[in-house]
């Protein structure tokens, strides 16, 4: 009995992995040894009573049944408390005292039976619904609550026990009253599970902020945006910088671009210094040049087509090109090293187009303005890379 | 060409015409005498100048990097005019920028040993103007319109060439 009473409070307590079926035959194992130490103190009057209720136990499996059968166990513990059995068991002298105590519930207990099975028909769906509910409130004990839930049900069991003597009252007036009874305390049960939920839910809702709790740190929230605000930065800066694409790590990538920035600096600066050396020694005037011969550039920079610059810079001489841009880096004496490397791949190619240029005083169309640079860009690049 | 390119407010238009405004200015108040390396060298600046300045003109204010540009490109224009008033100003944007960078470089140590590319960011911030007060987001940020303009000046350069 002890053995029975420890398991049973142990799966009460600990309770985190036990169904409601396993829970219920706990119970019964409680309950015939239970009996069974009852009636070894006091055969007669009990047997009458603990042999209906096992098979009450066994024999209603469906409906409400089970929700009698949940509460049934509590009945019994209802009045007298666990201490009670505790010292009882352990003690037996004073088994006998409180051996009265005990048996008024299990009469209860019967009547309950009796009463339910009767009302089972009417209350039947209702019942099942409560005892869904029953089910899901119980899983949720299981898996949140300990020794206060456990105090919290011996509460109401015992109100339970109160309010089945009343019903053991009210039986003798009749059944409709029974019934009503019956779908008072499907109401109060509901009422009661959905505290019991919302009591539950409190601590089930915590639980899982809890373990958010981790990732929802404000500083490590804070972090991953900052992480994601680079990543797409840096994916927009993958699709300006050619070459790009290829590079995997973010460590690469920056290479990559601080390569990329400097060979841009540095080719404003050649193309600056080839622009310095260049002198525009014909004035050219604009109204004298036909529109039709920089259509290309007409499409392509129309404000700027409005200022006469360009047919300014559309004149300008390469005699002194390539001697310039030796002069240049003998002048500023610190090219850098790249630079330099570009410089001298360019400075190949500078005698091409100043050659041409040449030919360009006399106008020519403006195709060959816009490919010349290109080639001298491509040239330039290639000494870069 | 995309509808973009015929825009006349937009950007690449815009820095067109600065610049070449800025090239014919130059050409009309120093035209071209001589080929000595001195005088190449002087509008060689000039040129420099004329198109960083009209780069980080027609990006206006709105981005850090220009800004920054274009507050290199006053004190420069200002030492050059005044060396009292240079000494003066500068001195206090110095000091402000110094404690600025100051500022940045502690967080940013810490930042950037986060995210493990410290050296790289830094290279990148020495090459992006005011790039030294900037995180690595705005850093990233500014880095990628910075290398639009340069693309749009370098092209510019060379059809103007």
């Amino acid at each position: 009995m002890l053995r029975g009473l420890h398991s049973l409070e142990t799966c009460t307590y600990n309770g985190m992995d036990m169904t409601v079926l396993e829970r219920q035959q706990a119970r019964l194992k409680w309950q015939q040894q239970q009996n069974y130490g009852v009636q070894n103190n006091n055969p007669i009057e009990l047997c009458a009573s603990s042999v209906p209720q096992i098979q009450g136990f066994l024999g209603s499996s469906f409906g409400s049944g089970q929700l009698v059968e949940m509460k049934k166990p509590e009945v019994y513990l209802g009045s007298d408390d666990f201490p009670k059995f505790v010292n009882l068991s352990v003690a037996g002298p004073e088994f006998s005292a409180s051996k009265m105590d005990l048996v008024p519930p299990e009469a209860a207990a019967d009547y309950c039976i009796s009463r339910t099975s009767s009302c089972q028909m009417t209350a039947f769906q209702t019942a099942v619904m409560n005892e869904e509910r029953e089910d899901v409130i119980l899983k949720k004990m299981e898996s949140t609550t300990g020794r206060e839930s456990f105090n919290k049900r011996k509460v109401e069991a015992v109100q339970d026990d109160k309010c089945k003597d009343k019903r053991i009252k009210g039986e003798v007036e009749g059944e409709s009253e029974v019934k009503t009874k019956c779908s008072t305390e499907v109401s109060r049960n509901s009422s009661k599970g959905n505290s019991k939920a919302s009591e539950v839910q409190k601590p089930d809702y915590i639980h899982v902020r809890a373990r958010r709790g981790q990732a929802t740190d404000s500083h490590s929230l804070a972090e991953r945006a900052r992480r994601e605000k680079i990543s797409k930065k840096m994916k927009c800066l993958q699709d300006l910088v050619p070459g790009c694409n290829k590079i995997t790590g973010k460590a690469g990538m920056l290479d990559e671009i601080i390569n990329y920035v400097q060979s841009l600096q540095r080719q404003v600066e050649f193309l600056s210094m080839k622009l310095a050396a260049v002198n525009p020694s014909v004035e050219f005037n604009v109204d004298n040049l036909p529109a039709k011969e920089f259509p290309a550039y007409v499409a392509n920079f129309p404000a700027a087509a409005k200022s006469p610059a360009m047919a300014n810079l559309a004149c300008l001489q390469f005699n002194p090109l390539q001697k310039a841009v030796s002069c240049m880096l003998d002048a500023t004496g610190h090219p850098p090293q790249t630079a330099t490397e570009g410089i001298a791949s360019a400075s190949i190619s500078i005698p091409e187009q100043a050659l041409s240029s040449s030919c360009i005083t006399q106008l020519q169309p403006f195709s060959t303005w816009n490919t010349d640079p290109q080639g001298l860009y491509n040239v330039y690049n290639m000494g870069f890379h | 060409m995309s509808p973009h390119h015929l825009n006349p407010s937009s950007l690449k238009s815009r820095f067109t015409t600065r610049f070449l405004r800025a090239l014919t200015n130059i050409n009309a108040q120093n035209p071209i005498s001589s080929s000595s390396p001195r005088e190449i060298l002087q509008r060689y600046r000039r040129i420099k100048v004329a198109a960083d300045k009209s780069m980080a003109y027609s990006v206006r204010s709105r981005r850090t990097w220009s800004r920054a540009m274009r507050w290199k490109l006053r004190s420069r224009s200002w030492r050059q005019a005044s060396s009292v008033r240079r000494l003066k100003i500068t001195t206090t944007c110095h000091q402000a920028i110094m404690k600025k960078t100051a500022h940045e470089r502690e967080s940013k140590t810490t930042t950037g040993e986060e995210v493990g590319f410290g050296v790289q960011t830094d290279g990148l911030r020495e090459l992006v103007p005011g790039g030294e007060a900037m995180d690595i987001c705005n850093l990233l940020d500014e880095t990628a319109h910075y290398i639009k303009c340069l693309t749009t000046q370098v092209q510019r350069e060379q059809i103007a060439s």
